[in-house]
């Protein structure tokens, strides 16, 4: 090899091993959450609640991703926008979004009728469930997943509103309560989280 | 030449498992576990006022559950409560508020004014250590038994048979540390290191430093 060759050469492989590692490192390094990881090793409570098609319990949906929210058909402002930030990040999943499952489940049950329920969620996006029960069942469920919601007056038009946690949880292929993403987590962000999980 | 690039390759990925070998032995960082979410709740403190979970989002809260006419453990748990309050400097909290909240699983006899009677003979700071309970008995048993995972249960002779415990949650709401009363090291110290090491990781974990924590939660690098 002549004395230019040789630099050539040197330049060449020194190109291509950035080249290797800009592709290469980025696969290494560890994907980070949007949401808060949980790394619990107990499973997520069990819930038995009533959709307009029937009872939904929590392990009908292993092997899937369950995004659990909690919000009410007559909320003005944060579920509308938590559930279209989710419906949107399930856009983006494409197919993916088949073996993910949001389910809303009323902080309101004295208003929200199974019938009611459905027809509010589906209209963010066809694959939603809304579950209620009695007022003492959606306390349980409310309680152990961290949601705190209470009644106060709200205008004449409106009737009374609900003050609620609104994070939207996400639990895991194994039924673990994994993500936990505060309100306002972009659909993009809500998309990569979920998607990292489904691989 | 191809046999150079496959070489530097397994060059990286040795050097990459050598840094997370060595994440994981010497543990240059160090966090408390997060175990579960703590529970959602209302309650009624020792001054008649509202107190939820709601209210201590964005603090750290140290819970113990137990009942004022307790004989024994509730008394040294209150001592340890005393203790680790006394000394929360020691955890360099900067700008991060503290609570401590005694849940009564004892609403029948524990009404606001006994257990503002309770805080007072025991000289508690009413703004920073709440004694609170519920009427609502189902509601109770879903908060202590099921979310905080403490057991209690009222026996026939009116007394009750319990686990005296403290949780430790962050300002997330998850909770960070369970500690059975006096099992391992003395409680206090414990409990103080616990806080120190979350308010580290709450102060400095912002931007690129959070990878670190975040690998310290992935290797479980927990602090004893």
């Amino acid at each position: 090899m002549s004395n230019n060759n040789r630099w050539i050469f040197i330049v060449g492989l020194l190109i291509g091993l950035i080249a290797v590692a800009a592709i290469v490192l980025p696969q290494l390094k560890p994907y980070t959450f949007h949401a808060t990881v949980l790394q619990s090793p107990d499973k997520a409570p069990e819930f038995n609640l009533e959709t307009a098609t029937g009872p939904v319990s929590l392990d009908e949906f292993e092997g899937k991703i369950v995004l659990l929210y909690f919000g009410y058909t007559f909320c003005p402002d944060i579920c509308p926008a938590t559930l279209a930030e989710v419906s949107n990040a399930l856009d983006m999943l494409g197919r993916k979004a088949e073996d993910v499952q949001l389910i809303m489940i009323s902080v309101d049950p004295g208003r929200d009728t199974p019938e009611m329920l459905r027809d509010y969620v589906t209209h963010f996006h066809p694959s939603f469930l809304g579950a209620t029960g009695s007022e003492e069942e959606i306390a349980t469920v409310a309680t152990l997943y961290g949601i705190f919601y209470e009644k106060h007056e709200g205008t004449a038009a409106s009737g009374y509103l609900v003050d609620h946690t609104a994070t939207v949880m996400a639990i895991d292929q194994e039924g673990h309560l994994k993500l936990i993403f505060s309100y306002g987590t972009p659909a993009q962000e809500i998309a990569e989280d979920l998607d990292h999980l489904l691989n | 030449m191809k046999k150079g690039l496959l070489y530097t390759l397994y060059a990286l990925i040795g050097l990459l498992v050598i840094a997370a070998l060595a994440f994981k032995i010497f543990q240059p960082v160090q966090v408390v576990p997060r175990i579960r979410l703590s529970p959602g709740f209302s309650l009624i403190d020792q001054d008649g006022e509202r107190l939820t979970n709601e209210d201590l989002r964005g603090k750290f809260v140290l819970y113990n559950f137990s009942f004022t006419r307790c004989p024994n453990p509730c008394g040294n748990m209150n001592q340890t409560i005393s203790e680790i309050q006394g000394r929360l400097d020691e955890a360099n909290l900067g700008d991060i508020e503290m609570r401590f909240v005694t849940i009564s699983f004892d609403p029948e006899y524990d009404s606001p004014e006994i257990l503002k009677q309770y805080a007072d003979s025991l000289g508690a700071d009413s703004a920073q250590w709440k004694f609170v309970t519920t009427a609502d008995e189902t509601l109770l048993k879903a908060i202590i038994g099921g979310g905080f995972e403490a057991y209690y249960n009222l026996n026939e002779d009116s007394s009750f048979s319990f686990d005296p415990k403290f949780v430790l949650v962050d300002g997330w709401g998850i909770i960070r540390g369970e500690y059975r009363y006096q099992t391992q090291v003395p409680d206090t110290e414990r409990i103080l290191r616990h806080i120190g090491v979350l308010a580290e990781e709450v102060q400095n974990s912002q931007g690129s430093a959070s990878l670190a924590y975040e690998a310290a939660h992935y290797f479980l690098c927990y602090t004893p």
